[in-house]
């Protein structure tokens, strides 16, 4: 169990707002059954708008980027016009047609990603609690890849790949016999399941011919290259809804952060939203890696950034998914980049650049594990 | 096994070898007998004493053989890498492969690869000179204040690290198609269709790691009751650990060269082992010496068997065999140190 927080951090909860009211409402009491209606407000907290903002801005020239570099290289001005359906048409070919794909698919794994990694460090109050490390990436992909090499199911990779995501997530919490609260020891389960899921993706692999094999590497590893256009599709429609539906629980969740007894107190249901949460993130994971592959190196540094960002105590929701996609598109056009003509699949690149972080952190003799 | 726990029965040594050993003899005797071949059991014992077809002669002699000889090897040498690992980090969940020793042996492996050595010659020393270096690098590691107290930090980072190291020989690979192809089917981890020729260049460094072990057992075991006491009785506890390191190196080394990273045999034996003898490791190593085979053998006779005519890569199935394992020990009510 948890010690609730010393006081002097809660502080900041209780002075007056830094921000922007968005909406406020008072409570009135008109004739409903229970006579009172509570009030509602939405604060913007102005850190996070400036925060926010600059990030929007690094991620349009990442895209801008993004769009413009390649075999034919485009000036930022040529891309824009591109994109509005002016200019050359080679250059709106190339953009368009070519390349917007792959950028939109980044944009929306690495914000996916992130967001979820970020539910999920909050709801397990463990920041090494991520998709990846728990391993629901391994088992989305081995669900997935069992479905592309036809082992007697035909469902899409997208649904296979939640499935597989669901699957983990429920042996991790079955196995640990707790609500994520088991700390490292839910962590090393999942370790155990993401190693079962590994060999079971080799093992299919390895049965298939060689050629095919070749085709699914990259996305055994996490790469943009082999997207589907459904899967894509898929996540760029349930992005926009959970991102929504995961604001809505910010308030709960930063309250979970101080201790289960405050949040209690003060009438959140707690069961209801890690349920809730959980779901949303497992959703998240596996639609994700449906599209780009086991890339889960994002879902840790997302929100680690973005939570260095913020400084204080907080949820950063969408400063994560804005960190997450901006890494996934800087990793993914480094890898184009850096060797070209070759190319290096994006989970290669976060893993070495996102790996020694992840054991910096580790071995950091004055590591917290609590976000 | 720990201080808290109700004393344990564990059976003596002299009752529980031969009875490891006698499952040892049937568990290869199976593994010469059964497999994908159309060769009766009968057969086939037949040929093992030379008085059966040329083609039974063949498939037993020249196929199950060398194959059963090599994962009797390398399950020793996993198992008590495995043990010997555990000992030293005093931690249940310290395994070569999890830890990234097997990764380091496998990145040094495809490093001499890429640089133009042929697969023949070079790579059971440049392989156990990769696992000295994750050695070394996972056990300094585990010395750092707080994690060492933490067996499952520690078991991250080696998942951290194997990460890494694994990203790292894809990025080779994708230099070079050559050695891609000959590393792909090495890397899941098999025993099939090794040569008796590569045994035989492991026995220099086996023998070697057999005569350091006989010499520091004692001291290792006193380490086990902590640093003071080792060093009250008069040993040097840094010199017991490098020369610790340098046997675990040399095993697991040699054991990926032969058969590519197999994980989780260094964590299943020695769990079995500690179970069946009690935690003194003078004792957990000479089961390990027949658990480990036991387990590799049998295990490949399984994958031999359960999609025949296909196989299942030997590393895929210790992995399904071990990651229970591994959920067994976590969940156990808090996790034993050693």
């Amino acid at each position: 169990m948890d010690a609730a927080r010393p006081l002097d951090q809660s502080q900041p909860l209780h002075r007056p707002p830094a921000g922007f009211w968005l909406w406020r409402s008072s409570g009135t009491s008109n004739g409903t059954s229970d006579g009172t209606r509570p009030g509602y407000s939405l604060l913007i907290p102005k850190r996070a708008v400036i925060i926010n903002s600059l990030l929007i801005l690094l991620l349009l020239i990442v895209v801008t980027l993004s769009l413009g570099s390649g075999s034919v290289s485009l000036s930022p001005a040529e891309v824009w016009q591109a994109l509005w359906h002016q200019g050359p048409a080679i250059n709106q070919l190339v953009v368009n047609e070519l390349r917007l794909q792959r950028v939109l698919a980044g944009l929306t794994t690495g914000a996916a990603f992130a967001l979820s990694g970020c539910l999920m460090q909050t709801l397990s109050r463990n920041r090494l609690a991520t998709p990846g490390i728990i391993g629901i990436d391994n088992s989305a992909t081995a669900f997935a890849v069992a479905s592309v090499t036809g082992t007697g199911l035909s469902l899409a990779p997208s649904s296979m790949a939640l499935a597989g995501a669901a699957t983990a997530c429920a042996l991790a919490f079955g196995l640990t016999g707790a609500s994520g609260r088991g700390g490292y020891r839910f962590i090393v389960a999942g370790i155990g399941i993401g190693a079962i899921a590994g060999a079971m993706t080799q093992f299919m692999l390895s049965r298939v011919a060689i050629d095919d094999a070749n085709a699914a590497f990259p996305w055994t590893v996490g790469s943009l290259n082999a997207r589907s256009p459904e899967a894509t599709a898929a996540l760029a429609a349930c992005l926009p809804l959970a991102l929504a539906l995961s604001l809505r629980m910010t308030r709960a969740l930063q309250l979970m952060q101080v201790s289960d007894a405050v949040s209690i107190g003060l009438g959140i249901n707690l069961k209801q939203v890690r349920r809730n949460g959980l779901i949303l993130s497992v959703l998240l994971t596996g639609l994700a890696v449906a599209v780009a592959g086991p890339v889960g190196l994002v879902a840790l540094l997302g929100p680690e950034v973005a939570r260095g960002l913020y400084r204080h105590k907080g949820v950063p929701l969408v400063a994560s998914a804005l960190c997450g996609a901006l890494i996934m598109l800087a990793a993914d056009l480094t890898g184009r980049l850096i060797l070209a003509p070759l190319e290096i699949p994006v989970g290669i690149v976060t893993a070495v650049v996102g790996s020694p972080y992840l054991l910096w952190m580790l071995l950091n003799p004055s590591f917290k594990n609590t976000p | 096994m720990t201080s808290g726990q109700a004393p344990r029965h564990h059976w003596p040594l002299r009752q529980v070898f031969p009875a490891t050993a006698l499952v040892l003899l049937l568990v290869c005797l199976a593994s010469l007998m059964l497999g994908a071949g159309d060769l009766s059991p009968q057969a086939a014992l037949q040929a093992l004493f030379g008085q059966s077809s040329d083609e039974a002669n063949f498939i037993v002699r020249e196929l199950r053989l060398p194959r059963t000889l090599i994962g009797f090897l390398v399950g020793a040498m996993l198992g008590c890498a495995g043990a010997l690992m555990q000992t030293l980090a005093r931690n249940p969940l310290a395994e070569p492969g999890l830890l990234g020793v097997s990764a380091g042996s496998s990145f040094a492996v495809t490093l001499a690869l890429m640089l133009g050595a042929s697969a023949a010659t070079l790579t059971v020393h440049v392989a156990q000179l990769g696992a000295l270096a994750g050695c070394l690098l996972v056990l300094s590691a585990a010395r750092i204040q707080g994690v060492g107290n933490d067996p499952v930090r520690l078991v991250l980072a080696g998942a951290t690290l194997t990460g890494l190291l694994l990203s790292l020989i894809w990025l080779l690979l994708m230099f070079d198609q050559r050695s891609a192809d000959e590393i792909r089917f090495w890397i899941t981890g098999s025993v099939a269709g090794r040569s008796l020729d590569m045994a035989l260049q492991l026995m220099p460094s086996l023998g070697l790691a057999f005569i350091l072990t006989l010499i520091i057992i004692r001291p290792l075991a006193s380490l086990a009751l902590g640093e003071r006491a080792a060093q009250g009785l008069g040993h040097h506890p840094g010199r017991i650990r490098f020369i610790a390191v340098v046997i675990v190196a040399l095993l697991v080394g040699s054991a990926t060269a032969v058969a590519g990273p197999i994980i989780f045999v260094g964590l299943v034996v020695p769990f079995i082992a500690r179970a069946l003898a009690g935690p003194d490791i003078r004792r957990t190593l000479w089961l390990c010496l027949t658990l480990g085979p036991i387990i590799v053998i049998s295990a490949d006779t399984l994958s031999r068997l359960l999609v025949a005519p296909a196989e299942l890569p030997l590393g895929v199935l210790t992995a399904l065999i071990g990651a229970p394992v591994l959920l067994m020990v976590v969940r156990s009510r808090r996790l034993p140190t050693l």
